[in-house]
């Protein structure tokens, strides 16, 4: 198979996009050392937590003990798509055939604006002129032939000159290649460069490593993917959705994006192709036509291509000033395609026909009553029941917001509640004297309580018999307009056990140990 | 090579290492099997719970109705009802209108929280096309009964369970007949012996009516350690 002619690309990269997107419009971020976490491991660090020695990678208990200061957020990316669409559309007036590739990083090939602007190096200038004018100060551009060398390339911010890729890759680490397993492998094997990978033979790269460590070898030597099947998709494998009432709320879309997405990926594979470049295309109710390309590596799953349509119309429709009215249409068009290479269904285990079936069930009731109303359970640390448990809409991703190891001391002891209640209930919460039980700015109770009526209870409450407590809370400390104390307590009373807050001086039942 | 014949007690008794791969290969040409016995049409509920009942579990296509007040303990057995199906590799859902599920308490019953699911905001008039549409594709569905259910609807849905061999878990006042009845009578806590702690051990009241079941006066079932 003869290697197709790399297409000369210039990757725009934002380092530490995470950061950049946190802190948009939030100054109290700026000059402070923040790290953004994902799955409870830093994946973003800002300048000056990286001068602490906090790096991407770690997890949150070292960050936190390298830099006491540190401020640890959590991964939002819908607002990092958000942010970077005004960098994709500040780049688009320069080139229409831009690919998005994950929020902070974008491509586009340069032969066409190069040629325009009279050159590279012009062109980078005319690049970081538009993109500093909104307002991200660091961006980095590489330019090379193909479009993995052009991401090492913007690393350096360096041009490559044309036919110097295959050089240019050959010192980076094997690291670079971003596919953990493959490296770890490599590096036992004792290559350690790009350019040892890519001095291996081509067939006993594909025989030792499969499809994936062909497409990484291809990578290392410097080219692109394999040549296309198809340079125009088939009229037939676009699939549109139209939307009535014109709709502006990106849960509505997103839902009908799903759909599109699920049935698409399904029709590319009973034809045994995938797509690695989809085009996602709306329209509103005003006529405007709005278009963007996104980029994965490798074929699309239908859980990564949903989540793209889920970033860009977060970037169409939550940002101010862009749109007139809400969406009427929504088209999915593949464009890259390739040949699908397949994947192996599990034989030992796992009960595939009945997950089909229940997935089908639920995803036909999430169609009747709107994605939101099917929902599982994600466990993720914190103190109280309800701190405890995300409730995630079927279908989206299943990250926790706070790591489950962690320790949370001062959490709230026993078994789990089987009832919890949010909105919770009002109760009243009364001392031997009838008056309410008060708690002390450091967490004392005023008085041992003694009744609890609550209209939730059985018979309304009555005589405590058991009670521990108080667990006093402070929660989100350090957003002063957030911030709220409570103190907690465990109670049976008449034979129910319940969890009962005070939270500014109201007491309301929060759970019931049924 | 000469036979020996040792006596049993002199005989080298080496470990096994392949239990968990034979027992692996055994689920898998359980699961493949084309015959379906009547003991299999059982499904099995471990624990005190399953003790209480007839053939230790719940047999498919019919329903089980749970009743009790707050607090007396029917949420946790209606959770235990599910772990049973996602314990074997199925899938249960649990139908709230509420939205007042406790989401931890579910990954503490037992539930294998990746095959479990929980449907929130059901209006009153849909609630039958809901349970219906998801006793088509999960093997165990638990829901709370709206009161103004019509029994001509229950009937249906009994039917449907039926049909699919999937259980219906009613918590709440079930009209028509159900194949077992559940009514919780409330928990008795006990303190755990270290630490200042209220809740540690509890023990559900319950009583079980229904075919194959005498009725009999509520029986202690003693349920999870701290």
């Amino acid at each position: 198979m003869e290697p197709s002619r790399a297409v000369r690309s210039c990757t725009v990269w934002c380092p530490d996009w995470p950061v950049v997107a946190w802190r948009q419009g939030r100054d109290e971020l700026r000059d402070v050392p923040v790290a953004v976490l994902g799955r409870g491991i830093v994946r973003a660090a800002s300048a000056e937590a990286r001068a602490e020695q906090v790096t991407v990678g770690l997890r949150r208990r070292e960050a936190e003990a390298r830099c006491p200061g540190l401020v640890l957020l959590d991964t939002d990316a819908r607002a990092e798509a958000r942010v970077f669409e005004a960098v994709a559309r500040a780049v688009e007036e320069l080139t229409p055939r831009l690919e998005l590739e994950e929020p902070g990083r974008l491509t586009f090939p340069t032969r066409g604006p190069s040629r325009y602007f009279g050159g590279d190096d012009p062109l980078i200038a005319r690049v970081r002129e538009q993109v500093h004018a909104v307002g991200v100060a660091d961006v980095r551009i590489g330019i090379a032939d193909g479009r993995f060398p052009a991401r090492l390339a913007a690393r350096r911010n360096v041009v490559v000159p044309p036919g110097g890729s295959t050089a240019f890759c050959a010192p980076w680490p094997v690291g670079s290649l971003r596919i953990p397993d493959l490296t770890d492998l490599l590096i036992r094997l004792g290559l350690r460069t790009l350019g040892a990978f890519a001095a291996l033979p081509g067939p006993a790269v594909l025989a030792r490593f499969g499809e994936e460590g062909a497409r990484a070898h291809r990578w290392a030597q410097g080219l692109d993917d394999r040549p296309v099947v198809l340079a125009v998709p088939p009229p037939d494998l676009v699939e549109t959705a139209e939307l009535d009432p014109p709709a502006d709320r990106v849960d509505i879309v997103a839902f009908a994006g799903k759909g599109l997405a699920d049935r698409l990926l399904a029709r590319l594979d009973a034809r045994g192709l995938a797509c690695s470049r989809v085009v996602i295309e709306a329209e509103t109710e005003h006529g405007e036509h709005l278009v963007r390309r996104w980029r994965h590596e490798g074929a699309l799953t239908p859980a990564a291509l949903a989540e793209r349509v889920r970033w860009q119309l977060d970037g169409w429709l939550t940002s101010e000033g862009h749109l007139s009215g809400g969406l009427t249409l929504l088209r999915l068009a593949p464009d890259e395609i390739v040949p699908a290479t397949g994947r192996q269904l599990g034989f030992w285990g796992g009960d595939q026909a009945a997950a089909d079936q229940a997935e089908r069930a639920l995803a036909r009731v999430q169609g009747m009553l709107g994605p939101d109303s099917v929902v599982v359970v994600v466990p993720q640390g914190g103190r109280t029941p309800t701190e405890r448990v995300r409730w995630v809409s079927w279908g989206e991703p299943r990250e926790p917001s706070r790591d489950v190891g962690a320790r949370w001391p001062g959490a709230i002891p026993g078994p789990a509640p089987a009832r919890v209640f949010d909105p919770p209930y009002p109760a009243e919460l009364l001392d031997g004297h009838g008056r309410p039980v008060t708690v002390s700015a450091r967490g004392e109770a005023g008085a041992e309580p003694v009744t609890l009526r609550c209209p939730a209870l059985p018979a309304g409450g009555g005589r405590i018999e058991a009670s521990v407590g108080p667990w006093p809370h402070v929660l989100r400390w350090w957003d002063r307009a957030t911030r709220r104390r409570c103190a907690s307590w465990q109670v049976i009373v008449g034979g129910v056990a319940c969890l009962v807050t005070l939270e500014g001086g109201v007491a309301l039942l929060t759970a019931v140990y049924d | 090579m000469v036979a020996l014949d040792l006596p049993p007690a002199l005989v080298p008794q080496f470990p096994r290492r392949d239990g968990p791969a034979r027992a692996g290969l055994a689920d898998t040409g359980r699961a493949a099997q084309p015959l379906v016995l009547a003991r299999d049409r059982v499904l099995a509920v471990p624990g005190g719970l399953g003790a209480l009942l007839p053939v230790a579990g719940v047999q498919r296509g019919t329903v089980v109705a749970i009743d009790g007040a707050l607090g007396s303990g029917a949420t946790s057995i209606t959770l235990e009802l599910a772990a049973a199906a996602t314990r074997v590799g199925e899938w249960a859902v649990v139908v709230d209108p509420d939205g007042t599920l406790g989401g931890l308490a579910a990954g503490e019953a037992g539930i294998a929280l990746d095959r479990f699911a929980v449907v929130r905001g059901v209006p009153p008039a849909r609630w039958a096309t809901v349970v219906a549409a998801l006793l088509d594709g999960v093997t165990v569905v638990a829901t709370a009964i709206p009161r103004s259910v019509r029994p001509s609807d229950a009937r249906r849905l009994v039917a449907r369970a039926r049909e699919r061999s999937a259980v219906l878990v009613a918590v709440g006042a079930w009209p028509v007949e159900a194949a077992l009845r559940i009514h919780a009578d409330g928990v008795s806590w006990s303190r755990p012996v270290d630490g200042p702690a209220l809740l540690g051990a509890r023990a559900f009241r319950v009583s079980v009516s229904g075919r194959g079941v005498a009725t009999r006066a509520p029986v202690e079932v003693l349920a999870r350690v701290g």
